[in-house]
């Protein structure tokens, strides 16, 4: 066995540092707190500091092991490679359980320094103190679990002097989204431990007031912003790469992002209920706490083997750690709602379901079914497995159906909810509000019928798509009017950029699942083949080898204008044999051509078998979500409304005591 | 009042909702009863593809893997639906036979398996009720508290829609 390099040593006492500050961290500040000793407490940001530079160095050395191919350490000798471009030897370090683990404990360190910086003006505040006491805990779990059962720096066997080493999975060193996807959807994961240390503080302290609720309510919103983004980073990279032309399979692990997502956004919608009437506070913290616990469990599902998917990794020995983790979490969360249930008690009443918040309402009820739907629907094989000991699997389109209907109630309200009033809403003014929206329904509608589209649930889809589009424009043409450029921004204006995005993504969805064709051409060099309106010609097969993969890429010429080279690619090392689409992007429809079958034609082929789909307004999907980006960044932004005394005013709240 | 103001008022009025009424339904019929012909045999292995685990996949369909064992489904599916089998149940079934049940995507309505299917309904339903009761809950402790009524609503509707608001937060 090798002796202990540089890199692992170095990298050990990383994690070694970041688990014992952020232990101690967790206790000093909590014994501070309860013994009500002020200096002690302002002591307890400097921790987030420590852990910050535990984990930075355990990166580091990490980089630096995959840079220099230190194959003394096993997990090099898994995903590291002589071979590996740069690039790809950088990703490749969330390519594996470990790594991953180890990218998940840089993230939360640096969310944990930017809280302590971000309050550390308010540092003896036993809310802050509190929450940064929650965020220890968390670190100091995942520090634990990196150190032990998932190291990344453990010794691995000797190998010989000429090991050249496999490199990561040839699907995770095959496009430049490896990169992007995976560190900005663990942003979105990471991120959601802040709001949920500050509710955890929240109820410890018994200030279950709003004050909590604005603290974080850019952290809940940026971390939602990151979850959306990478979720569809990785709708694009399955498009892009994976060659069946999809960009959602429902598989597994999928879902495990998903949930939190869902959850995720019923609370940015009805934590507005409880900032502007003081209610629902049980029910926002819940969500929360699911949000949270959520993350936990999704990557129990990734990372313990449990559910066979495409994206799982090897199963570890973490799976105990993380199911025990999620169990704790629920529990303390649990019981501490249920002890501060006092307090929780929010007065005042809604007052109609035809009303701004009896909307945000009817949207957390079906946001709820919606990931209950998709938590069933991961986890019933495993079910049926336990008690009937056989095997079954739920797929694709089981969530689809059901997904369906839910997509369209999520669509209506979002054409009504935007032009509700809070309180009450009388019929006149629904009339006066909803006319122009209704409008753009019926014209969407209109538009897809005269441009061919068929089939009641794509155009129900379309016509909803259109109403709320015109209610979330009316929004924002009304916004600006009054305030200039400032009604682009505040919540409510750049929660219409959002919702114009989800829009867009909704209507793509519905026309690519509804109206993708597909076939099977076989094409002979020199011949022309015409296809759903559109002419394919195989202009050459040609091989391209080096030392690391092997190409074979059909030229075809599509529609006598450009040349795509769609191309399988063999990389030598692991045998593997991945397919790479060529796409042709258009505004109303994509031309997606992938070689079919397992095995790459020979080079000077004249003959070539293509899967060919073409598929509508699949494009608008990316122009979807990258409006819902600036959207999210717009309601981060203040607005500057100024108060009418004629504005709904928040009930008023009993005062609640404060500890300490 | 401008001319555009009252122009904009006249259209909200009943004729205006009329109309859009008949241009949803009018369209909303045409499209959804328009005949799309017979669908496309490509469509159709596409479709029943989907509906087929790859049997040695990590959670794949037939239609997303590139694997032997779904080459050969899809195979199967394509020479079925080239004979002209007319059912798609009947196909699926055949190789639900060939390769055992566990490689259909979609649940079976029956036994331990419906739950799949019932319980996500349930939760629809008691979601709804929650609601229903929940609000029935509200308008009790409003009528209790002597809060704002619908008269007072309306004095406030009038004011704000006087200053023009748009009914944003």
């Amino acid at each position: 066995m090798p002796a202990l390099s540089v890199n692992a040593a170095l990298g050990n006492a990383g994690l070694l540092v970041m688990l014992v500050a952020s232990t101690v961290g967790a206790f000093a500040t909590a014994m501070a707190i309860a013994g009500g000793n002020r200096r002690a407490i302002r002591q307890g940001p400097t921790f987030a500091w420590v852990i910050l530079a535990g984990a930075v160095l355990a990166v580091v050395m990490m980089q630096r092991a995959l840079f220099t191919r230190d194959f003394s350490i096993d997990f090099i000798q898994q995903v590291g490679s002589t071979t590996t471009p740069w690039l790809y030897n950088l990703a490749a370090m969330w390519s594996a359980l470990e790594g991953s683990i180890l990218l998940w404990v840089i993230v939360l360190a640096g969310f944990t320094a930017a809280v302590a910086r971000r309050f550390r003006d308010r540092s003896d505040d036993e809310l802050v103190g509190w929450a940064l006491v929650v965020m220890y805990v968390v670190c100091a779990f995942f520090a634990l679990v990196s150190f032990g059962p998932a190291s990344p720096f453990a010794r691995g066997e000797a190998v010989p002097l000429d090991f050249v080493g496999p490199g990561p999975n040839p699907l995770l060193q095959n496009h430049i989204l490896v990169m992007f996807h995976p560190p900005i959807l663990y942003l979105g994961y990471v991120g959601f431990t802040v709001p949920f240390a500050f509710a955890i503080a929240a109820l410890i302290t018994g200030r279950v007031g709003e004050g909590w609720l604005l603290e974080t309510r850019r952290w809940a919103l940026f971390s939602w912003g990151f979850l959306t983004i990478g979720i569809l980073l990785g709708a694009w990279w399955s498009y892009e790469v994976l060659g069946w032309s999809g960009v959602w399979a429902w598989d597994p692990v999928e879902n495990a992002s998903l949930l939190p997502w869902l959850t995720g956004t019923a609370y940015i919608h009805s934590v507005l209920v409880q900032q502007r009437r003081g209610m629902l506070r049980v029910w926002n913290l819940s969500l929360l706490v699911a949000t949270f616990s959520l993350t936990i469990l999704g990557t129990f599902i990734t990372r313990s083997g449990i559910v066979n998917s495409v994206h799982a990794f090897a199963a570890g020995e973490v799976d105990g750690y993380l199911i025990g983790f999620f169990a704790l979490v629920v529990l303390v969360s649990l019981g501490l709602i249920g002890w501060r249930g006092d307090r929780l008690r929010s007065p005042g009443q809604i007052d109609s379901p035809v009303s701004r918040e009896g909307a945000f309402l009817a949207n957390n009820v079906v946001f709820a079914v919606f990931a209950f739907i998709v938590l069933l629907g991961t986890v019933f094989p495993l079910l049926v497995e336990v008690i009937q000991d056989r095997q079954t699997v739920v797929g694709a389109p089981y969530f689809d159906r059901l997904s369906m209907p839910i997509g369209l109630v999520l669509l209506f309200l979002m054409a009504v909810a935007p032009v509700l009033p809070w309180r009450k809403a009388s019929t006149e003014l629904l009339r006066d509000r909803l006319f122009w929206p209704a409008w753009c329904g019926a014209a969407a509608l209109a538009i897809a019928v005269l441009t061919g589209a068929d089939g009641w649930a794509p155009l129900v889809a379309f016509a909803l798509g259109g109403f709320a589009a015109g209610a979330a424009g009316r929004q924002i043409a009304l916004a600006t009017r009054r305030q200039g450029w400032r009604g682009l921004v505040g919540r409510a204006n750049g929660g219409m950029f959002v919702h114009l995005g989800v829009i867009l993504i909704a209507v793509a969805l519905a026309a690519s699942n509804s109206y993708t064709h597909s076939a099977t051409l076989v094409l002979e060099q020199g011949e022309e083949v015409s296809w759903a309106g559109h002419t394919f010609e195989l202009v050459e097969v040609v091989d391209e080898l080096d030392e690391r993969v092997d190409v074979a890429r059909a030229n075809v010429l599509v529609d006598r204008t450009k040349i795509y080279g769609p191309a399988v690619t063999t990389y030598l090392l692991q045998g593997m044999v991945v397919p790479t689409p060529s796409v042709r992007t258009g505004f109303a429809k994509d031309v997606y051509l992938t070689i079919d079958g397992n095995s790459p034609p020979p080079a000077g082929s004249t003959e070539v078998t293509l899967r060919v789909f073409v598929k509508p307004l699949i494009l608008w999907m990316w122009v979807g979500g990258a409006i819902m980006a600036i959207g999210t960044v717009l309601s981060a932004v203040p607005s500057a409304r100024h108060r009418r005394p004629t504005d709904a005013t928040s009930a008023p709240l009993a005062e609640v005591g404060r500890v300490g | 009042m401008s001319n555009s103001r009252l122009l904009n008022r006249r259209l909200k009025s009943w004729p205006g909702w009329v109309l859009l009424v008949l241009v949803v339904v009018g369209f909303g019929v045409v499209g959804a009863t328009r005949d799309r012909g017979p669908l496309d045999p490509g469509d159709r292995i596409d479709e029943l593809s989907r509906r087929v685990a790859c049997p040695v996949c990590d959670g794949e369909s037939v239609y997303e893997s590139r694997n032997p064992a779904s080459e050969a489904i899809r195979a199967a599916i394509r020479e079925a639906v080239s004979q002209g089998t007319a059912n798609d149940d009947a196909i699926l079934a055949a190789i639900a036979e060939a390769y055992g049940g566990r490689v259909l995507l979609v649940p079976r309505a029956t036994g331990f398996d419906a739950l799949v299917w019932a319980l996500p309904v349930t939760a629809g339903v008691i979601g709804i009720v929650a609601l229903v009761f929940a609000f029935r809950r509200w308008r009790i402790e409003a009528g209790l508290a002597g809060v704002a009524n619908d008269e007072d609503y309306q004095i406030v509707a009038a004011e704000r829609e006087r200053l023009g608001d748009a009914g944003g937060d």
